[in-house]
């Protein structure tokens, strides 16, 4: 079966079948839009709330105020339709919790993109988020299945 | 890439050599002076994945300790090191390796951390004839490319990172690690600038 | 290997005049555990006895005026209050506070603040335990 990884700032996009992979989500989110019924599924990578700095920027999934309407774009384009889309994400963890806790870039994160879907009309169905831990993030869009892995933990179903 | 960026990474990798040959000292009086290999120290400007393989395997479990920089080169550094490494490096300075990492053997970490951070700032703030600042350091333990993606996170950076970067080994023992610098682009100019470079 | 405990009576002399000295008093000032519990281990084999720890410069200035060490040995880069804001504030407190900065921020212009804000020595980490009991032998001396 197809393995798709998604890396930092990227949106990918499959349809039928294999999986979409984020590996490595600290403060990241990984969030997953999904038709169902046209079993087209995606997957975003997101990195920041939005670019504040105003830095060179040349992918959508990068901030969780592009990520969204970039991803739902992508899957309209390939069938899937807006009404249909469920959400779900993983991520958004503060890793340097002990000592000083200065990055709190994760909770910024996920309350960004709770914002977008909202607006976006888009249902968030399930989550896995904040916390202290990294996660790693598999999507089989044939199944829907939505795993997340902790190290030294049991992996979940989302 | 042009004349002006392989200068600046000149520049930066000079400092890198002077601050991280005052970190590892540091580290290796720490260790009761063990001997230390540094390894050269390279500059680059990479994109963010790229960057990503500084630490090793995406997953592997590392120990990070970040700190951010402020005064005259503002930045964020960080001391990564594998997990076989802070357990030596906790055996070492606690006497045994620990099963598991509490509240005492993370305090180990920070302070360890800010000793190696804090030396290579000092050579730094020397060169540059600057004041640098460390804040007080923050510790995780965990996948490698989550704990560097939320310090590059933590810094905003855009897609390409200025990065200085130097390894260190240990002969005996296991303990080797990486020494990573993010100056503030914004800073950078500055600091050419205090170096009587910035016309160039 | 380092001990994790020790006693707080001492029987040695460390003012090795021959005369039954009393222990110095020592509040140690440290954001991180493994820090206090080193300068703790090296202070008490010279006979010197802790009598408080503080993890941040507020704690510390509470610590000093509800114990009145006879010594301090400070860190700078602390959360809350950093350790050049503690010492001004103890100096104020108590001008004859002895003072010593035991920090990894070794720049001369902090060394050379810390000494102008009070303190007696500035030891940058990480140090020879020699070093340190030196310091504090001279500041009491």
């Amino acid at each position: 079966m197809e393995e798709v990884f998604v890396n930092i700032g990227e949106i990918k996009v499959l349809a039928q079948e294999g999986r979409l992979v984020a590996i490595g989500l600290g403060s990241c989110v990984g969030l997953i839009l999904y038709d169902e019924l046209a079993k087209i599924g995606g997957m975003a990578h997101v990195f920041l709330p939005t670019n504040r700095k105003g830095g060179a920027n040349q992918h959508p999934g990068k901030f969780a105020d592009t990520a969204v309407s970039a991803m739902v774009e992508q899957m309209a384009a390939m069938g899937a339709q807006k009404r249909r889309l469920k959400a779900k994400m993983a991520g958004g963890s503060q890793l340097f919790s002990y000592g000083a806790s200065v990055m709190d870039v994760g909770r910024q994160n996920v309350e960004a993109l709770q914002r977008e879907l909202q607006a976006a009309g888009i249902p968030l169905v399930a989550s896995d988020v904040l916390g202290s831990r990294g996660r790693k993030l598999i999507f089989d869009v044939g199944t829907g299945q939505v795993l997340v892995f902790v190290i030294g933990q049991e992996p979940v179903e989302l | 890439m042009t004349y002006e960026s392989d200068f600046k990474l000149d520049v930066l990798k000079e400092l890198g050599n002077i601050g991280a040959g005052h970190a590892t000292t540091a580290l290796s009086t720490l260790l009761g002076n063990k001997k230390l290999t540094l390894v050269v120290p390279e500059a680059m400007i990479v994109g963010m994945q790229e960057s990503m393989s500084l630490c090793g395997g995406p997953e592997s479990l590392v120990g990070a300790i970040y700190i951010r920089v402020s005064g005259g080169l503002c930045g964020h550094m960080a001391l990564l090191l594998p997990y076989e490494s802070v357990q030596s490096l906790l055996g070492y300075l606690l006497g045994a390796a620990p099963q598991e990492l509490r509240d005492m053997e993370l305090s180990t970490l920070q302070e360890v951390g800010n000793i190696v951070v804090t030396s290579y700032l000092n050579a730094l703030a020397e060169m540059t004839n600057t004041q640098l600042f460390p804040s007080v350091p923050a510790v995780a333990v965990d996948m490698a490319a989550a704990v560097w993606s939320s310090i590059l996170a933590g810094a905003e950076v855009a897609d390409y990172i200025t990065i200085v970067q130097t390894g260190f080994q240990t002969d005996a023992e296991i303990i080797d690690g990486t020494i990573a610098f993010i100056p503030d682009e914004e800073d950078l100019a500055k600091l050419l600038g205090a170096l009587g470079m910035g016309e160039l | 290997m380092h001990e994790y405990e020790r006693g707080g009576v001492h029987s040695h002399d460390p003012m090795g005049n021959g005369a039954i000295a009393m222990a110095h008093t020592i509040l140690v000032v440290d954001d991180t555990a493994f820090m206090r519990m080193m300068i703790k281990n090296v202070v008490q084999k010279h006979g010197y006895q802790v009598i408080g720890e503080a993890g941040d410069g507020e704690e510390a200035i509470a610590k000093y005026k509800e114990l009145r060490p006879d010594l301090v040995t400070m860190d700078i880069t602390m959360p809350k209050l950093d350790g050049i804001s503690a010492i001004k504030a103890i100096m104020e407190f108590d001008p004859n506070a002895k003072i010593i900065v035991c920090s990894a921020m070794g720049q001369k212009a902090m060394v050379i603040e810390a000494l102008k804000s009070g303190a007696k020595d500035f030891l940058v980490k990480p140090f020879e335990a020699d070093r340190v009991i030196e310091a504090l032998q001279k500041a009491v001396g």
